[in-house]
């Protein structure tokens, strides 16, 4: 390794590293340090709590939020998402994680009457919270308007955006029961879809829309 | 073609819509196993090193981590190694890394941060190596090498000739040459690469969020050098593939081999950027073209030379794919095609949706418009003119085209455009936002019969029927289709079917989703099936009734008489059958023919030459698809390939900072794919040629819309404000360029 290697390693050692600062290690105030402790050699104390036991600045807490009118008391770490929490702690799969940084909309919930991005949410923050996901939309076999719109009008393709697009639908609808073509277009803008079924996610909005009357 | 079918060609709700709708349908990403772990790569900061050591054995020893996987724990396996470059492999583990990104080990734990946790606990020193990111400079001599025969492949087929090319420039009394370039991007499936995996004793499970389960499981076998039966490929629902997800890749070996050391299941889900930076993308392509043309219009020459960047690993011949379109659109006799395949340290080209051929519509549509235009003639007529016929077919293959509607896909996207009121000359509509209008044609072998094709049906005591398709629905609807098919020579309604895919222990196989070869292939095994079935059916029945095979008829879900007694619904007679009715099926593609599709879009844009902004206003999308099967789903996917292409044509682009090789924009926020507010109300035309070989006509569709928008958006942008964009994506700087260096 010639001189130039030794040069680009020694930047490296100076945190001139491409680093991404995941969420975890934000909450955790670590930043870039942990890189950077390893590469030199610094002693890294290892954790030496049992299984389950938590990274440094964690907290845990128990939370109680009503879900799709039921309610669940949940043992979460502080840094953990509602996307998180519904998926992997609740069960309810619904709603997906596709970007899990507020980008596409795939994650989109109503906490208390209004739409949100459940990955940008945290779980602890959800106490005493009202939380509609995509599983509490239908009375037993009976679909929502939405959901029988986006079936009748083919508003779908790959489905992994459905959950978030049919939960905005709803919120929209709520808000606005007879919207314009481009009322909808607008409302919707905040969830993507790469298949591209738009489309027809409009032509489903607009049907649902009449459903309801 | 007046034929009137049952439910061929009609409106119906998906035969999954309620589990998909309440939110219960199961992708990979759903899949929690008791005691699962969770794996993470970890990935190269390095554009091009080479791995002198790694130390995993503080991440071994973290609380929490059950098993890591580096070189020693690989295989003898490469996860792709072309015959013809042997020495140009990805193997499953990098030791050179080639990209940002590279794959260098992996850690599996019992949650997800302390998987992080134990990546950053991995020392690993790298010899840094010069690198390069542009096809231009990669090409240069003493440019670094990513591999010892140096950054160029060209194999013998990327070279085609046709007739004489100094003739056909010599016959031309129009000659036109242009450059072109278009961009790298990637698929951003909102499902992002995922794959579980749990052993129990030798048999291997595996969800994965992918496309063609039944090769992943031959091709798991030889890695793991177990026998095919021992593993279980489950792919029920796919969260889009778009041509991400059809092959073997690294992910699956490392997760299945962390599942056995660890003896527990593993779920290795990528994030956001690594899904940006970690899978196939559109290979970026330059071209240079030169066409000759006789003044009546008449091509006479067609010369193109081709650089595709591959990016790190040399996953097929991308040359191949690319020039396939300068050479099958157009008659022409005088062709000479250049293809090379460049590599450069950036993440690796592969499959993208209709492989190689957005890449050469774009630059094609484009000359030919400019050419139209040399010789003052309309832009359509001279594609009408010059489109390769039933009878040319495939010129260099020399078969004539199976079935071919593009005539139609043109005349009726023109009347629905307004064509020849609309049509102005460039740049003539007054005020600072212009509008125009521009078309562009397509045609490719996508979309035919092609092996392998099985299918399975089952006849239920109630009358009620399962179908065992090994297609995987990844979102085009497939599992509707197949069943229209079955229900349609059944005789049966829809809703009394319920199709199964996406298991390969419960299913047969039937090729991958891919290639828009699904309906017609997997559809053709399909009716097999049915026939068969019936024909079982009938015999039964026969049997029972002591009656003539011959004067039964199986209809709308009931056995009728010839002999007009009353008829009985064949549940009837399945309850009385002693062993139960299993029809089975499979395929052939045809011979001595080419099955082909076709397309041409018409767009209309206003372009506000203040500020270089693109208003796509209308996109007429004109496809043959030999027969629609699914109307909803036909529909979604020639809107869905459109606004890819939309994307792909104005907005979407990876870029690379050229000092570090670091991708600039892996994340949604910077990566723009198109939004509902960037999409007109595509207006679909579907064209039925019907197709001779075709499950009652039909053709594939699912990749054909996608080309064609971005080379009609541009030919009217040039309509709008007669200026010309060589590139894309056609963003609003590449706009406003053109703008102002028309104004100088």
């Amino acid at each position: 390794m010639g001189d130039e290697g030794k040069i680009l390693k020694e930047k490296k050692k100076m945190g001139d590293e491409p680093v991404t600062i995941s969420r975890r290690g934000f909450l955790k105030g670590v930043g870039t340090g942990t890189v950077g402790v390893a590469l030199t050699g610094i002693p890294f104390v290892l954790p030496t709590e049992a299984i389950g036991a938590l990274p440094a600045g964690v907290k845990e807490a128990m939370v109680q939020m009503q879900v799709n009118g039921s309610t669940y008391r949940v043992k979460v770490k502080s840094h953990w998402t509602l996307l998180d929490v519904l998926r992997r702690e609740i069960g309810l799969t619904g709603t997906k994680k596709a970007c899990n940084r507020s980008s596409c909309g795939a994650c989109t919930v109503i906490v208390e009457g209004k739409s949100a991005y459940a990955c940008s949410l945290l779980a602890i923050e959800m106490e005493g919270k009202k939380i509609l996901t995509v599983e509490g939309l239908a009375a037993g076999d009976s679909l929502h308007t939405v959901q029988q719109a986006f079936s009748e009008y083919g508003g779908y393709q790959c489905g992994y955006c459905t959950s978030g697009q049919m939960i905005s639908a709803k919120a929209l609808l709520d808000k606005n029961p007879k919207p314009t073509r481009e009322e909808v277009r607008q409302g919707m803008a905040g969830n993507i879809c790469r298949c591209g079924a738009y489309p027809k996610i409009v032509e489903s909005v607009l049907g649902a829309a009449a459903i309801a009357k | 073609m007046a034929q009137e079918f049952s439910v061929i060609g009609k409106k119906v709700e998906r035969v999954d819509a309620f589990e998909r709708l309440i939110g219960k349908a199961q992708y990979t990403a759903d899949v929690y196993l008791p005691g699962m772990l969770y794996a993470k790569v970890l990935r190269s900061p390095h554009p091009h090193a080479r791995v002198l050591n790694i130390d995993a054995s503080q991440a071994e020893k973290l609380t929490g981590v059950r098993a890591v996987f580096t070189v020693a724990d690989v295989p003898d396996f490469a996860i792709h190694k072309r015959a013809t470059t042997p020495t140009v492999e990805m193997p499953v583990l990098s030791s050179v890394a080639r990209y940002v990104g590279d794959e260098i080990m992996a850690v599996a734990a019992i949650n997800e941060d302390l998987a992080e946790e134990a990546l950053e606990l991995v020392k690993v020193d790298y010899e840094v190596l010069p690198f390069v990111l542009e096809v231009e400079e990669a090409m240069k001599p003493g440019a670094p090498k990513l591999y010892p025969e140096g950054n160029v492949i060209q194999e013998k087929d990327d070279i085609l000739v046709r007739g004489n090319i100094e003739e056909g420039f010599r016959q031309a009394d129009v000659i036109l040459e242009g450059n072109y370039k278009t961009n790298m991007i990637q698929h951003v499936t909102l499902e992002p690469r995922i794959t579980v995996a749990s052993w129990s004793g030798k048999r291997l499970t595996m969800w994965d969020s992918h496309k063609n389960p039944f090769r992943l499981r031959t091709d798991m076998a030889r890695a793991l050098k177990i026998k095919v039966n021992q593993i279980r490929i489950m792919t029920p629902y796919v969260g889009g593939d778009f041509g991400d997800k059809g092959a073997i890749e690294r992910q699956h070996i490392i997760t299945a081999l962390l599942a056995k050391k660890a003896g527990r299941p593993v779920k290795l889900e990528f994030t956001r950027e690594e899904n940006f930076l970690a899978c196939h993308h559109r290979y970026p392509t330059t071209w240079q073209f030169k066409y000759g043309a006789k003044q009546d219009g008449t091509l006479t020459a067609i010369q193109v030379k081709l650089f595709a960047d591959g990016g790190a690993f040399y996953h097929f011949d991308f040359a191949i794919q690319a020039i396939d379109i300068p050479k099958i659109v157009y008659r022409c006799p005088n062709v000479k095609l250049e293809g090379f395949n460049v590599f450069t340290n950036k993440p690796e080209g592969g499959y993208m949706r209709c492989v190689g051929h957005p890449q050469g519509m774009f630059p094609q549509e484009v000359h030919m418009d400019r050419l139209a235009e040399k010789l003052a003639m309309d832009p359509l007529e001279f594609r009408l003119k010059n489109y390769a016929r039933k009878e040319d077919g495939d010129q260099d293959k020399k078969l004539p085209f199976a079935s071919i509607g593009l005539e139609e896909c043109a005349r009726r996207g023109a009347e629905q455009i307004g064509w020849t009121a609309n049509w102005k000359q460039p740049g003539s509509s007054p005020g600072p936002v212009k509008r125009g209008i521009g078309v562009a044609f397509h045609s490719c072998g996508h979309g035919k019969i092609t092996a392998p094709m099985s299918a399975i049906i089952k006849l239920d005591p109630d009358g009620t029927v399962e179908v065992l398709s090994g297609l995987t629905d990844t979102g085009g609807w497939q599992k509707t289709t197949m069943a229209l098919i079955v229900a349609e020579e059944l005789g049966i309604p829809v809703t009394n079917l319920e199709v199964t895919t996406g298991d390969t222990d419960a299913t047969s196989d039937t090729g991958s989703t891919g290639g828009s070869r699904g309906t017609p292939s997997a559809g053709v095994a399909m009716i097999a099936a049915a026939k068969d079935a019936k024909n079982q059916l009938l015999e039964a029945a026969a049997d029972i009734l002591q009656k003539k095979k011959e004067d039964l008829e199986i209809r709308e879900g009931r056995i009728f008489f010839k002999s007009g007694e009353a008829s009985i619904p064949y549940g009837d007679i399945l309850a009385k059958i002693p062993s139960p009715i299993v029809g089975r099926g499979t395929g052939k593609p045809p011979r001595n023919v080419t099955m082909q599709t076709f397309g041409a879009h018409f767009a209309e844009v206003a372009v506000d030459t203040r500020t270089g902004k693109v208003e796509l206003l209308r996109l007429v999308a004109a496809h043959d698809v030999g027969r629609v099967i699914n109307r909803l789903g036909c529909e979604n996917q020639i809107q869905g390939g459109a606004t890819m292409g939309i994307g792909y044509g104005l907005t979407e682009q990876m870029y690379f900072d050229k000092d570090t090789g670091i991708s600039v924009n892996p994340s949604m926020i910077d990566f723009k794919v198109p939004s509902m507010l960037d999409i007109p109300a595509i207006e679909p035309i579907m064209v039925e040629s019907a197709d001779p070989f075709g499950p009652f006509g039909a053709k594939g569709v699912g990749e054909p819309p996608y080309g064609v928008p971005a080379p009609a958006i541009a030919n009217a942008i040039y309509n709008a404000t007669g200026v010309r964009i060589h590139e894309i994506p056609m963003t609003i700087k590449a706009v406003m360029d053109g703008l102002n260096s028309k104004k100088a």
